[in-house]
């Protein structure tokens, strides 16, 4: 056992920004993220794969950040929500989620932006049941999903309201 | 909270072998079910052994001949995406896609779904009816499992200390209807109260079920081939298949349904995926 490390180096780029650091084996990436980095815009809604509120995009996919260890993240690329808006300046679908009432308490939001985002990236003309899927592990308890679902329709047809 | 653990990614599946003679050490693959068991206290590793670092793993051909191979670093969104598969196995893609949710397939594998060995376990069933074989390494060399003989109970597989899984072997599919369905008890994600796996191929005569959720493992009907064989009305043959199943699970009431409700379900969806492959 002694050979076997508790304490990881890891380097990983947030953001566009590299941080290097030791992190426990046990340390999620979600813990990292709002602990270490004090990026404090995802959340942690159940901790255990449910909710999609720890959503962040790591080498291009989303992942549940809740049930990814913070080494298993080493020599990744992660973006977060702070790392969306650039210059202070709102992507289209953040804008959408204003524009539409895709936001209530706010909660969800983080990660259905993720989803949202990581969807449109992939697939520029999404169908509503294409938006659906991508979003079906993103749970929000405001707003009934309809209004989200048409703001990641308005930003993919880049329409404003 | 998860409690501390050492972790180790090795390069080789020698250096994976030696980590995991480790006492209480445990393969991780994407985690999405093991990082629960851990947040639960389900289990209390002191090594977890990342296995994606292992190239041996990568592995995903697709042969007419050879059949299918599939690397214990695949992922079930890689199964959806995958277009020769979705040709020529599209059980496979079908099963994975009604698995977790979106963000979790990306982290999933098909081997840590048969290596939890839930009895739910949505990827098994269509591996039963395929008669997928398990190849596993370990200190004393390589084995060949029969799936069947790999999930051996709830939350139980068949390997041994220091053995991990390197991949799922699947002779070539007939060219046969498949189908798999799953009865949850929401519209969203959500574990099987009930999944069925089916394939039909009308040319051999060939016709297998595997039930899952509904006992220990998940099972694989036998005698299917003769009433397929005999009975030409469809809907006399759902009903005598939907038998057979009744006759071969053992359901249990839990959280998610009663043992009751799964049998009702079960003829249900053993009648749908039978109308379904077999017309
Ligand atoms: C919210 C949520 C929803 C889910 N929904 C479903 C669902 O609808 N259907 C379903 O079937 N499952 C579901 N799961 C369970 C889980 O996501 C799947 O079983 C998944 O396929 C597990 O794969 P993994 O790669 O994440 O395995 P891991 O969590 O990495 O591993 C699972 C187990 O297998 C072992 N293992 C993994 N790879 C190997 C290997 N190569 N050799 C030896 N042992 C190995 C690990 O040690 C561990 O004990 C869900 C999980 C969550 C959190
Ligand atoms: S906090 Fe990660 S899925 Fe709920
Ligand atoms: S806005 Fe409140 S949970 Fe979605």
């Amino acid at each position: 056992m002694e050979s076997y490390k508790q304490e990881i180096d890891i380097t990983l780029r947030v953001n566009g920004v590299e941080y290097r650091d030791q992190v426990p084996a046990h340390m999620t990436l979600l813990q990292f993220l709002k602990e270490k980095l004090f990026l404090t815009g995802t959340k942690e809604g159940c901790g255990r794969g449910e909710c999609g509120a720890c959503t962040v995009i790591m080498d291009g996919r989303t992942v549940n950040s809740c049930l990814v260890l913070a080494v298993e993240a080493d020599r990744s690329k992660i973006r977060t929500i702070e790392g969306e808006a650039k210059r202070g300046r709102l992507t289209a679908l953040q804008k959408a989620f204003i524009d539409y009432g895709g936001t209530q308490c706010g909660f969800c939001t983080p990660g259905m932006i993720m989803s949202g985002q990581n969807l449109l990236e992939r697939n520029q003309k999404p169908s509503r049941d294409e938006i659906v899927e991508a979003i079906a592990g993103n749970l929000c308890r405001c707003t009934g999903y309809e209004l989200i679902i048409q703001a990641i329709e308005a930003a993919a047809s880049k329409k404003g309201k | 909270m998860i409690m501390p653990f050492a972790y180790v990614k090795p390069g080789t599946i020698q250096e994976a072998i030696e980590a995991l003679q480790t006492d209480n050490s445990w393969p991780l693959a994407g985690g999405t079910a093991l990082l629960v068991d851990m947040r639960d206290g389900v289990k209390r590793p002191d090594l977890l052994v990342d296995i994606k670092g292992l190239r041996e793993l990568d592995s995903f051909t697709i042969d007419s001949k050879k059949g299918i191979t599939i690397g214990a670093r695949t992922t079930l969104n890689f199964l959806v995406e995958n277009k020769k598969l979705r040709a020529s196995c599209p059980v496979l893609a079908e099963a994975a896609l009604v698995t977790a949710t979106f963000q979790l397939r990306n982290q999933a594998t098909l081997v840590g779904n048969i290596c939890k060995a839930s009895p739910a376990a949505d990827m098994a069933p269509s591996l039963y009816i395929l008669g997928a074989q398990v190849v596993t390494t370990g200190p004393r060399g390589e084995r060949r499992i029969p799936i069947a003989d790999f999930m051996i109970g709830p939350q139980k597989n068949a390997l041994k200390k220091g053995e991990l899984v390197v991949q799922v072997e699947i002779p070539p599919p007939p060219k046969a209807k498949m189908a798999f369905l799953k009865k949850q008890r929401i519209k969203g994600h959500d574990l099987s109260v009930v999944n069925v796996a089916g394939l039909a191929d009308t040319e051999s005569g060939t016709l297998r079920l595997c039930v899952g959720a509904c006992a220990e493992t998940p099972v694989l009907l036998e005698g299917t081939d003769q009433l397929y064989k005999k009975t030409r009305d469809l809907g006399k043959l759902g009903e005598q298949i939907a038998d057979l199943a009744l006759s071969s699970i053992s359901p249990i009431d839990d959280v998610r349904a009663s043992a009751d409700y799964r049998r009702d379900m079960v003829r249900v969806f053993v009648k749908r995926i039978v109308s379904r492959i077999c017309s």
